[in-house]
């Protein structure tokens, strides 16, 4: 599977070149054997690889003991890779997913906000066509865990939703992004969605906005289309059907309700306190950034694991907080958090007032 | 589980070698097999107010890149190696490795070519260090691999590894090394004034002239363990024959029972029970490789046995070492080379050394401790 996803990440997702200065990080030790693999291939492929493992324990450290000037600090290495690099490459594979839930989340947040100025530079840099950055889903025990499967199971699971189990996985990503191209398509030619289901409705303004078909290259596994909503036009009221995570903190049963834009109440079965406390980040936290279709069929359970939750084929999620360059979205903020809502059994999207998605899928002729 | 020694030896390394402090920008590099240290590092600088980063790679790209790498890849250097040898204000580098000799058989031409693009940043680096803008310390996270090198179980090899450091339980590593600081420093000198030293043991008559040269103290700053006294010798002046009765390691392979015979400075015969074709090789390298760039004595008395990795055995309590190649600015050398190979010479057992015809060191000690001069 290593060397598989090794040459689908360097051939088809940041397309390395001869000459490209590249990146590759994950955490501690756990993804080093496909570390190796895209070394390699970024090697053969003319490219100037330098690997990096981000060490949890040392962060932490940083985070529960440093002063503000050094919970705020940027690495010169970072920066400049961000700034002037060509490729980066991030294997998402935790060690341990809650390990950071006894940090205090102002420390989290300070964090965030510092490295905002740099997160939108190299956005736009990637919206530009200079960079190009991927974050891959790895398994490990830690994401088995949180998906309440074993490690193998979970690697399983990982392998279809990338496609790695099919005789081309570049060849399946082409055909795939075809889909992901007519759905983007129709969507370029709506004003306003509603989106409908159980104790949510939802409209927002969408028109001018461009819709980002999601084909394997910024995430692995990969699979929507996404666009930045007019900022100020969504209205209404949502309920996520999936636990809302972020750095390993979570809060369950998320309804959120949006007046002119803006989340004027939030609540959540469990996790409350952390909720307002992510929203109150800064201004750009109320509003909502993101608004996305998943659509990888390939994904189609729950695992706790948001690289792949918001993909599943058949669910819509949003962000709060900071809009993705290129999409029209002009929305900054230090967050940005992905909350996904189930529609399979029941849900439906009605576009310019006509029905164009019922039950989790788009509907022929749409 | 942690081992209390690790944070000892973390807090040795950022508050004497290093000495850190508040704001200052400081890199921690190693292998996937020194994460324990690298992450105690970075907490002991937190503490200090400094800002750590790591780069800790996974084992194995090095051959990685040998296989698949062009020569111009291979001679790329990073624009953040540059950045971090320009700008660091501290700096350490974790030699620590899970196979010691997975290079072993890999090109010997490619991996000089790869050694020769990290050196000139090692030369730059040093430039930065030996003018006071980069504090930098070179150490070791005790690994399998290197207790199998020393021939010891992996307690073992803890053990002798935080024994030569002074972090053992009960130990003041600060105290201890202030203390050897001032005798090293206090030696030094008294040898500053020494014109040629006569080394004589088993095979083995060198003289080495030193006139003119810098000892300098080696007290833990930018090595842990430390604990030697080195200066680059007058190129033209050494003469005679040295045998190494340790195996003499470098990049991996070995050379065994390794003779030398000097005549105006220049290696002008070289052998070895094995290893002879590598040896040649290395003394091939360039001009300034069949010179030697140091002279030095080890004097750290906790490290009392061979294990393979030059970071100990150039510091054996009892020996001396030269290395062939590149000499040290500091020292005052002129002889310029990509080799910087370190060969031991034990005389413990029947060693001796003359400083301008004076007796001055017996069967592994300096005769008379040096006059320390307490401020």
């Amino acid at each position: 599977m290593h060397a598989r996803l090794a040459e689908v990440i360097v051939g088809y997702s940041t397309e390395v070149g001869p000459g490209d200065v590249v990146r590759i990080e994950s955490y501690d030790t756990t993804a080093n054997d496909v570390i190796r693999e895209t070394y390699a291939a970024t090697l053969r492929a003319g490219g100037h690889p330098t690997a990096n493992l981000v060490l949890d324990e040392a962060d932490e450290v940083l985070l529960k003991e440093g002063n503000d000037a050094q919970v705020e600090w940027i690495s010169p290495e970072q920066q400049w890779h961000l700034e002037h690099g060509d490729v980066w490459i991030l294997f998402d594979a935790p060690t341990n997913t809650k390990r950071l839930s006894n940090v205090d989340p102002e420390r989290i947040t300070r964090r965030l906000k510092a490295r905002s100025p740099l997160q939108s530079m190299y956005l736009q840099r990637s919206a530009d066509g200079d960079f190009r950055w991927v974050i891959c889903g790895f398994p490990s025990q830690a994401s088995a865990q949180d998906a309440g499967m074993s490690l193998k199971e979970f690697e399983q699971v990982l392998c279809r939703a990338a496609f790695l189990d099919q005789d081309d996985p570049v060849a399946a990503w082409k055909a795939f992004g075809e889909e992901l191209e007519t759905a983007g398509s129709l969507l370029e030619t709506k004003r306003e969605l509603r989106i409908v289901g159980e104790d949510t409705d939802l409209t927002m303004q969408v028109g001018g906005r461009t819709w980002i078909r999601s084909k394997g290259l910024r995430n692995f596994p990969d699979g929507e289309v996404f666009t930045g909503p007019v900022e100020s036009s969504v209205e209404g009221t949502i309920r996520f059907s999936f636990p809302a995570m972020h750095r390993g903190r979570q809060a369950e049963d998320v309804r959120l309700r949006f007046e002119g834009g803006e989340v004027v109440e939030a609540t959540a079965r469990r996790g409350q306190d952390f909720l307002r406390e992510m929203i109150a980040m800064d201004d750009g936290a109320r509003r909502v950034g993101e608004f996305a279709f998943g659509m990888n069929r390939a994904i189609d359970e729950y695992t706790g694991n948001l690289l792949l939750d918001e993909k599943i084929g058949g669910t819509v999620h949003l962000a709060l907080g900071r809009s993705v360059p290129g999409t029209g979205g002009e929305n900054e903020s230090g967050l940005h958090w992905d909350i996904v809502c189930d529609l399979r059994d029941g849900g439906e999207v009605y576009a310019d007032g006509e029905l164009i998605y019922r039950d989790g899928a788009f509907l022929n002729g749409a | 589980m942690r081992d209390p020694r690790i944070e000892k030896l973390a807090e040795l390394i950022a508050g004497y070698s290093l000495d850190l402090q508040e704001g200052q920008v400081y890199r921690i590099d190693g292998e996937e097999v020194s994460i324990p240290l690298a992450v105690a590092l970075s907490a002991a600088a937190i503490r200090r107010g400094a800002h750590p980063y790591t780069r800790i790679v996974p084992a194995g790209l090095d051959e990685i890149e040998l296989e698949a790498a062009s020569d111009e890849q291979l001679t790329y250097i990073p624009e953040v190696e540059r950045l971090a040898t320009e700008q660091l204000d501290a700096w350490t580098s974790l030699w620590g490795s899970s196979n010691t000799r997975s290079l072993t058989r890999a090109d010997p031409e490619r991996r000089r070519l790869q050694l020769s693009t990290h050196y000139r940043m090692v030369n730059r680096r040093w430039e930065r260090i030996s003018a006071g803008d980069l504090a930098w310390c070179g150490t070791l996270y005790p690994s399998q691999a290197h207790a199998q090198d020393a021939e010891m179980s992996l307690a073992e090899y803890e053990d002798f590894v935080h024994g030569a450091c002074h972090t053992r339980e009960g130990d003041d590593p600060i105290a201890h090394w202030q203390a050897l600081s001032e005798t090293l420093t206090a030696r030094a000198q008294q040898l500053d004034g020494v014109r040629e030293l006569r080394v004589v043991g088993p095979k083995t008559d060198l003289r080495v002239v030193v006139e003119g040269r810098h000892w300098i103290p080696s007290d833990g700053r930018h090595n842990m363990p430390d604990g030697e006294i080195f200066t680059s010798p007058v190129e033209t002046g050494t003469s005679g024959d040295i045998f190494f009765a340790f195996p003499s390691v470098f990049q991996g392979r070995e050379v065994e029972n390794v003779r030398l015979r000097f005549e105006d400075g220049r290696v002008v015969h070289a052998e070895a029970t094995s290893g002879e074709d590598y040896l040649r090789s290395l003394l091939d390298t360039d001009a300034g490789a069949r010179v030697l760039g140091e002279v030095a004595f080890g004097l750290n008395y906790e490290i009392d046995r061979f294990t393979r990795d030059i970071l100990f055995d150039e510091k054996i309590g009892g020996t001396m070492h030269v290395a062939l190649g590149g000499g040290f600015d500091e020292a005052g050398t002129e002889n310029k080379s990509d080799l910087h190979w370190d060969l031991i010479c034990d005389l413990r057992a029947e060693g001796e050394v003359y400083a301008d015809g004076e007796l001055v060191w017996k069967a592994g000690s300096f005769l008379s401790a040096p006059a320390v001069e307490r401020v």
